[in-house]
């Protein structure tokens, strides 16, 4: 009963979303649509599961003595954002949006622009020409730098014409045989998903 | 006519993927070529038995439980916790999705009890971070810094975090074993990691650790229907060429 | 220089101090962003979803499609009890089935079948000998790295060999990529940079 109720709804929904593909796109029947809702319904109930582990995972290091002041920070930070939204509800210009826009959105770009400096020592660390397949690499991710940066028209004419050439012909052909072996191993992961062989993600091997 | 194509297409993935279960279930031998970072993951986990550190493994913010990557990438999780649990190293597994985390709780615990070591499954190690990209990046960069694993699993679908997670990784030392579907951040993986599975080899990564019948037969099948694809472009290219009108070859 | 910016960016250097290495300020910018990006994922399900698309439908519209949703998002409370776990593998079921059967139409199309024709169509379009050489090329590069992707044992010479030649494909579609995503996360750091110098110190004009 344990696996088979399981296995039996994964079928049961597998079959139906395969189905629900082939109607067209401009007709979506009102199943496709409730399904979605389905779908993010039980994702928000989820969340809530995941919002209480988090908020109990740093209470139980808070009440063991692990860093107390730096888990307490995540507490209030997971707890200011619903006690906000209360206040003043969402609305434009609300405490809440106001939480997002000036101090959870600015920590995040600056996250994002770390990156740069991240790309930058990978490829002092990563460039390192190692075998003919690295020195590969290597020449490539020149060329497109290079050609890329406004500098590169001065250095050569020509490499506007190369970097497309490079991109619409031996770097599209090795990207196409990626595709296709992600094709293949989630379609075939998908059979094994909707027949209930794979089950995995019930505990089983 | 493209619905009866797609219908098609299953039902001939389907028989495929039937017929190599069935010549190994009948114990016909299907061997796997070695790929370096499959085997690097076995011995990975015995690094950080020897270093007395964590193994941190995270799926990426690009997926979700609904992705065939993420049920790939659970497929190694549960191999990897079943060696973590009989070296008795800890296992960290932090994730942007809720769902997600409540299934590798599952798939950890049932891991753990496997192998009899239930008493030490601490689901508290396999949390939730965030939903944010850029909130989950910066938590999972953190829990690097601090607990410096001794080997790190980058396996499943990333954005644009993948180099954040894997420079942080770098920067204490850890082995990193990567995998994802998503192309454009192979190429970040492949410069910063250790050993990177490229796209399907994660596919065949669960096949191979897990040893298990339906998903060997799986990667099987995938060598044939590749076969398929390769045939079905030369086809396609002489008609092109010498029967410029045809148009079968259009999907 | 008003307190919003300035406490924007504050927040920015705190996120920015981590490439001094992990400190206190990094710390504690850290945790606020994880537990803020907590509670404002909390409230905006909880706004969009519990109430937008599970209450209001149901019990004011009385769209009764949506009691399954509903019961299936409670029984992922079922975690909190071990005895009742399992049951949360039902909506988890649901999903992953789901996933799989929606993912196989999608894959086949888009991964592989759209892959195929396009391989297929860039020998149907060729004119001239240039054109022709490319198409050679891309054809040799796809091969070759699906060559790269066969799991079994290789048997042959011809396959190895082929898997080489993949393997140096796939290096020119790995330095592409990183040549031009390189380009894309230096404008992003730059962003960031502009916002500390002319919005916050107005040094820039």
């Amino acid at each position: 009963m344990r696996k088979f109720l399981p296995i039996s709804v994964s079928f049961v929904f597998g079959v139906l979303m395969f189905a629900l593909w082939f109607e067209d796109s401009e007709s979506r029947s009102m199943l496709h649509f409730t399904l979605i809702d389905y779908w993010q319904i039980i994702f928000a109930f989820g969340l809530l599961v995941g919002v209480v582990s988090f908020i109990s995972v740093a209470s139980r290091k808070i009440s063991r003595g692990e860093e107390p002041f730096y888990n307490g920070v995540l507490i209030f930070g997971a707890l200011l954002m619903p006690t906000l939204a209360m206040i003043d509800g969402l609305q434009p210009n609300s405490y809440f949006q106001w939480m997002f826009e000036n101090v959870q959105a600015p920590m995040q770009s600056s996250v994002f622009a770390l990156l740069a400096f991240f790309v930058a020592s990978a490829a002092f660390r990563g460039f390192r020409a190692r075998n003919a397949q690295s020195i590969i690499l290597l020449l490539v991710a020149l060329i497109v730098i290079i050609g890329r940066a406004p500098m590169g028209e001065f250095v050569w004419g020509g490499f506007d014409e190369l970097i497309q050439w490079i991109r619409d012909f031996p770097s599209t052909s090795a990207k196409r045989a990626v595709l296709i072996g992600i094709g293949l191993g989630s379609v075939t992961t998908s059979l094994r998903v909707i027949f209930g062989v794979e089950r995995t993600y019930l505990g089983e091997r | 006519m493209d619905s009866l194509i797609t219908i098609l297409a299953t039902i001939v993935a389907g028989l495929v993927t039937f017929w190599t279960a069935r010549l190994i279930h009948r114990g016909r031998k299907y061997h796997l070529r070695e790929i370096a970072g499959i085997k690097a993951l076995e011995d990975a986990v015995g690094r950080a038995a020897e270093m007395g550190r964590p193994i941190l493994y995270t799926p990426g913010y690009g997926g979700d439980i609904q992705r065939p990557t993420t049920i790939a990438s659970m497929n190694i999780l549960s191999v990897v916790a079943e060696k973590t649990a009989e070296y008795n190293c800890e296992l960290i597994y932090p994730t942007h999705d809720p769902i997600i985390m409540a299934t590798a709780q599952e798939v950890v615990r049932e891991s753990y009890s496997r192998v009899g070591k239930i008493d030490r499954f601490n689901p508290d190690n396999i949390y939730y971070v965030s939903s944010s990209q850029f909130g989950y990046a910066a938590g999972v960069e953190g829990e690097i810094v601090r607990k410096k694993p001794a080997s790190i699993f980058l396996l499943g679908t990333f954005e644009a975090e993948s180099l954040i997670l894997a420079e942080s990784g770098a920067a204490v030392g850890a082995v990193q074993i990567a995998g994802t579907d998503s192309t454009i951040q192979l190429a970040f993986f492949l410069i910063a990691c250790d050993y990177t599975l490229f796209g399907e080899e994660l596919f065949a990564a669960s096949g191979y650790l897990s040893g298990n019948e339906a998903t060997l037969a799986s990667v099987w099948a995938q060598d044939i229907m590749r076969i398929l694809c390769v045939s079905f472009v030369a086809l396609g290219i002489l008609s092109a060429l010498f029967f410029p009108e045809s148009s079968w070859w259009k999907l | 220089m008003d307190i919003t910016t300035t406490i924007s960016a504050l927040l920015t250097l705190a996120v920015f101090s981590f490439l001094y290495g992990d400190n206190p300020v990094y710390k504690f910018a850290e945790r606020l962003l994880v537990g803020l990006a907590v509670g404002y994922a909390l409230v905006i399900n909880w706004q969009q979803t519990i109430i937008d698309r599970l209450y209001t439908p149901l019990f004011i519209d009385g769209r009764l499609a949506l009691v399954v949703a509903l019961v299936l998002g409670l029984l992922m409370f079922s975690r909190f009890k071990r005895s009742w776990a399992w049951l949360s593998g039902i909506p988890l079921a649901a999903m992953i089935g789901a996933g799989a059967g929606a993912a196989l139409p999608a894959m086949l199309e888009a991964r592989i079948f759209k892959q195929l024709s396009a391989t297929v169509a860039v020998f149907h379009d060729a004119s001239g000998a240039f054109e022709m050489f490319s198409a050679i090329v891309l054809l040799v590069g796809f091969v070759t790295t699906l060559g790269y992707f066969y799991f079994g044992v290789h048997r042959s010479n011809a396959l190895a060999v082929s898997s080489k030649i993949g393997s140096y494909f796939l290096m020119i579609f790995f330095g592409a990529t990183f040549g031009y995503t390189v380009m894309s996360r230096m404008s992003i750091l730059i962003g960031r940079l502009d916002f500390l110098m002319r919005d916050w110190l107005g040094v820039i004009g």
